[in-house]
């Protein structure tokens, strides 16, 4: 098995350090693995491995987008309540979860053997975090090449988005959700987020503490404090956020609003992994515009 | 029950108080002025947007205080006169829980169905949610002529099951709902003055309307007969009147989301403070609102901590409205008045037999969950090394629904037997609103917490609830009303604690959505064996019960004159209703309407004595859980609908047809 799984190996890890999704997918897994969790289920999918199943798929292809699912990947149904005779079914080897999914444990280890590989978390890093989660994904699926490659890949593929946005106005930068015209919430330094801003050499706007990651709901009023920051405005934007968006007076009024310093971006999975991060690096260097042009973003 | 209720004398010290309310209301929000962090930046552009933040969000939100404030206790007031039900507000009538969840089925919705859905104003969506509770409300309790123990039921109930169906929305939409967590529990943040404009205008016109019905509010506050005699047409004003408070109510829920309480708390004390004439109230009625909203969001904004409200205003003010039944409670005139309970649609023979019958229909519909399933290659009948496969998983939830069902069932028999209301279900008696809080209490301080942990949480937090209510029923004589107000006082602190915890949004809250919509597929084996042993070992007492329980139906006085300990049996029936209450709603979530339709089925199908008509509706409640259980797993698969969820969903539009058709009991 070993002299497979180094000819497999091989291939994953070219196809991952080449980053391209496809030749990636054409590697069939060694093990037939199933998560509940999406950092890992982007992360098995960056490094090659297609699980047999996972959760909540409809929602997925709009909020995570990429690494692309391969129509292979059976629905557990949502997160909150997978379906274990679905699952069962299936037939996995291995079940991947998380600490957000760690109470549906005793009923997944009915099924398979279950590997906890936790990314987020009161006080956690979250970018180191996903780097050893790719490593214990890619060891535990035999891709240990797959994953060595992602690991830096990342990092090569962050350091050089840092060199492009060097030139850049030094403002620091407030990601944010919106919650209707009234309301957002805004990711700190604990959260992925907050961790790629700083390996972009940009600063994070938002200084103060969070609840796991991001804040609890605030008043848009907030905003007023952080004129001089870019704002990076992340989906999903309800109804009555874009009416504000287009017309809203106080919205108007802030300082980096009429300066134009504001930027929408495509869906990223706030809790994701390695994949997630590097999305979301690129989609914001692609929005600034003051990051270099040479080359391509992708 | 001629008046709306038996105030205290008109006291004269109030309008001091009220001015002395209004003036800490002024001083928290010059403070909340005070306190706000300055806004960095050259001195210029600083100036400019300390300005901005001035007149574009602290004033309006002032505003918008005022004047929601003031639209919700108009509609108390109006709700309370002519419902004749001094605990009649937009909350105890599901009102805003009605307006919540159409908002939320069209936040969703609305990027499916494009221009068509979207060019609906959000007033409008609000006001459909809003009257479509309110219809169902007053059809409930209809047949029991609007009597306001029955109303509040009622109201509780809607409340519940429109929570619930938001709650389930949430979850499967995932991350894309964060508006929909602050609406749940109304927050006041503004950032402009369209929304206190909106409200102004409903405001005056609501007020005109009210003063031009003031002639039919002052007959109304008569008895129908008078008032018919006097010519009055009185369901077409009452209508009329109605449709105002929720249009009122509505656009709050609108502008701000759910604001609890205030409608209760404004008309109640203005009466208080001795006002008694319907012209005086409103205007008393409105400005109290007002001070009340105004001095809690003063609260909410002085205690905010960097931009985020420590708990959401709606919330706080939903804080009160537990304290403030439960000080109301003892002010209302309510009548002892024999059960619906007492004489069946039609009696059985042998019922024996019939209990034999039904022992088989909950074996046959166990069968079926255990054995037919659909997998991803379509429909199987599991036999064999199949059914050795999916047993572990089916086994589990089949036995917990089951138990959970027939605690339900006997819990909601006791309950109306008790209180001889027809819409006395276990989910209104607070139990399961405690139980909740238990639970978001473990979630919010523990990292990742196990499901022993969350068990235990929810254990705690019910035993709590219980106490509570014991308490609270034990200190009024244990007369049912009592309890049932003191259960849904509760109730109501614990869906507010719940929204506030609801309104963080993160991933926790996730989790207590998922219990508030009701999962069963967590049981693991030993815990549903348990689960069946609870259900035995508390059922079982209820069968020597048999004669109280038919003693208890004819009506405190009675039973007392036939020499029944009426107060320590009530007190051991509560108990019991309420220990079963707490173990089902681990496993089914606080809201099926199971507790609340297993009782009527089982006097439908002519159980009439007591201790065969818990075992009667033990069986069907099992029964229908478990249907509930199956189908909730299958109709969507892989998708799983919660059971309590879909079990609500079809109960609800039946519990209102039997309710309509069944005898006429009551008043």
């Amino acid at each position: 098995m070993s002299a497979r799984l180094s000819r497999r190996r091989l291939l994953a890890g070219l196809a991952a350090a080449a980053l391209v999704p496809a030749a990636a997918r054409a590697a069939a897994p060694a093990v037939r693995v199933a998560t509940l969790d999406w950092a890992l289920l982007e992360t098995l999918l960056a490094i090659g491995v297609t699980p047999v199943a996972a959760a909540e798929l409809v929602l997925y292809r709009q909020v995570v987008v990429e690494p692309e699912l391969p129509a292979a990947v059976a629905d557990l149904g949502l997160r909150g309540t997978p379906n274990y005779e679905a699952l069962r079914l299936l037939r996995p080897d291995l079940i991947f979860g998380s600490n957000y999914t760690s109470w549906a444990d005793p009923k997944l280890r009915l099924i398979a053997p279950v590997e906890n590989i936790s990314i987020y978390g009161p006080g956690a890093r979250p970018y180191a975090a996903a780097e050893a989660a790719t490593l214990a994904v890619g060891a535990r699926t035999g891709r240990t090449g797959a994953a060595e490659a992602l690991v830096a890949g990342a990092r090569a593929r962050l350091a050089a988005l840092k060199a492009r946005l060097a030139g850049g106005d030094g403002r620091p930068v407030l990601v944010i959700n919106l919650g209707d015209d009234r309301h957002f919430r805004v990711f700190g330094a604990d959260s992925m987020f907050g961790e790629v801003l700083e390996r972009l050499g940009l600063a994070n706007a938002w200084t103060a503490g969070t609840r796991y990651s991001a804040t609890a709901p605030m008043g848009l009023e907030v905003l007023a404090q952080i004129g001089e920051a870019w704002i990076a405005v992340l989906p999903p934007v309800p109804a009555p956020a874009r009416k504000m968006l287009a017309g809203g007076g106080f919205w108007h009024a802030l300082p980096n609003v009429r300066a134009g310093r504001v930027v929408e971006l495509a869906p990223v999975d706030p809790f994701g992994a390695l994949p997630a991060g590097l999305r979301f690096a690129r989609l914001l260097a692609e929005a600034l515009p003051f990051a270099g042009k040479a080359g391509s973003l992708g | 029950m001629a008046d709306v209720a038996r105030m205290p004398r008109a006291r004269r010290a109030p309008p001091l108080l009220w001015t002395g309310l209004a003036g800490l209301a002024a001083a928290l929000f010059a403070l909340a002025l005070l306190l706000r962090a300055p806004i960095p930046g050259d001195p210029a552009t600083a100036r400019a947007l300390e300005q901005v933040v001035l007149w574009q969000s602290l004033l309006p939100r002032a505003a918008v205080a005022l004047l929601a404030g003031a639209a919700l206790g108009l509609a108390g007031a109006l709700l309370q006169r002519v419902l004749r039900n001094p605990i009649a507000d937009p909350s105890t009538l599901g009102i805003a829980s009605g307006a919540q969840l159409a908002l939320t089925l069209s936040a969703i919705y609305a990027p499916l169905l494009g221009g068509l859905v979207g060019a609906v104003p959000r007033e409008m969506v609000a006001l459909a949610g809003g009257l479509a509770a309110v219809t169902l409300v007053l059809a409930l309790g209809w047949k029991r002529g609007l009597e306001p123990v029955t109303v509040a039921l009622s109201g509780m109930t809607v409340s519940l099951i429109a929570s619930a169906l938001s709650a389930a929305l949430v979850l499967s939409h995932g991350e894309y709902v964060m508006s929909l967590f602050i609406w749940g529990a109304g927050s006041l943040h503004q950032q402009g003055w369209g929304g206190a404009i909106t409200l102004l205008w409903r405001l005056v016109l609501g007020g005109a309307a009210a003063l031009l019905l003031l002639r039919p509010l002052t007959v109304l506050a008569l008895d129908d007969a008078s008032a018919r005699s006097l010519g009055m047409a009185v369901h077409g004003a009452r209508l009329l009147i109605i449709a105002v408070a929720v249009w009122l109510a509505a656009s709050v829920t609108a502008e701000v989301g759910v604001i609890g309480f205030i409608g209760l708390a404004a008309p109640a004390f203005a009466r208080l403070g001795g006002v008694r004439a319907p012209r005086a109230m409103l205007i008393a009625a409105p400005a109290l609102g007002a001070i009340l909203l105004w001095l809690t969001d003063g609260v909410v904004q002085v205690t905010a901590a960097g931009g985020a409200d420590a708990i959401p205003t709606g919330a706080a003010t939903g804080l009160l409205g537990g304290p403030l039944l439960l000080w109301l409670l003892p002010k209302l005139a309510v009548v002892e008045r024999p059960g619906l309970a007492a004489p069946a649609a039609r009696r059985l023979r042998r019922p024996l037999a019939g209990l034999a019958l039904l022992v088989v229909a909950l074996a046959a519909v166990a069968a079926l969950a255990l054995l037919l399933g659909p997998s991803y290659d379509g429909w199987s009948l599991a036999t064999g090394d199949l059914l050795a496969d999916l047993w572990p998983f089916r086994a589990p939830r089949v036995a917990a629904a089951a138990a959970a069902g027939a605690l339900l069932g006997a819990s909601g028999t006791l309950m109306q037997r008790l209180t001889g209301n027809p819409l006395a279900g276990p989910e209104v008696l607070g139990v399961s609103a405690g139980a909740g809080v238990g639970l978001a209490a473990v979630l919010l301080t523990v990292a990742a917490p196990s499901v022993a942990m969350m068990m235990g949480g929810s254990a705690v937090g019910a035993l709590i609830a219980l106490l509570l209510i014991l308490a609270f029923a034990a200190a009024t004589g244990f007369g049912p009303e009592r309890l049932l107000l003191g259960g849904i006082a509760m109730g109501a602190t614990g869906l507010a604690i719940l929204s506030a915890v609801l309104a963080l949004g993160d991933r926790r809250a996730f989790l207590l959505l998922g219990w508030m919509s009701g999962s069963t597929d967590r049981v693991d084996g030993a815990q549903s064996l348990a689960a069946l042993a609870v259900a035995v070992l508390l059922i079982a007492p209820c069968l020597l019960l048999g004669r109280w329980l038919d003693i208890l139906s004819l009506g405190g006085p009675v039973a007392g004159a036939l020499g029944l300990p009426v107060t320590r049996t009530r007190l051991v029936l509560a108990a019991g209703a309420a220990l079963m209450t707490a173990v089902a709603t681990f496993f089914v979530g606080p809201l099926s309407l199971i507790g609340l339709i297993g009782p009527h089925l089982a006097r439908l199908m002519g159980f009439a004595r007591g201790a065969a008509q818990v075992l009667a509706a033990a069986l069907i409640s099992a029964a229908l859980m478990v249907l509930a259980d199956w189908l909730g797993r299958t109709v969507a698969f892989p998708y799983q609908i919660p059971v309590g969820l879909f079990a609500a969903l079809v109960g609800g539009p039946y519990l209102v047809w039997l309710l309509r058709r069944g005898p006429a009991k009551g008043a």
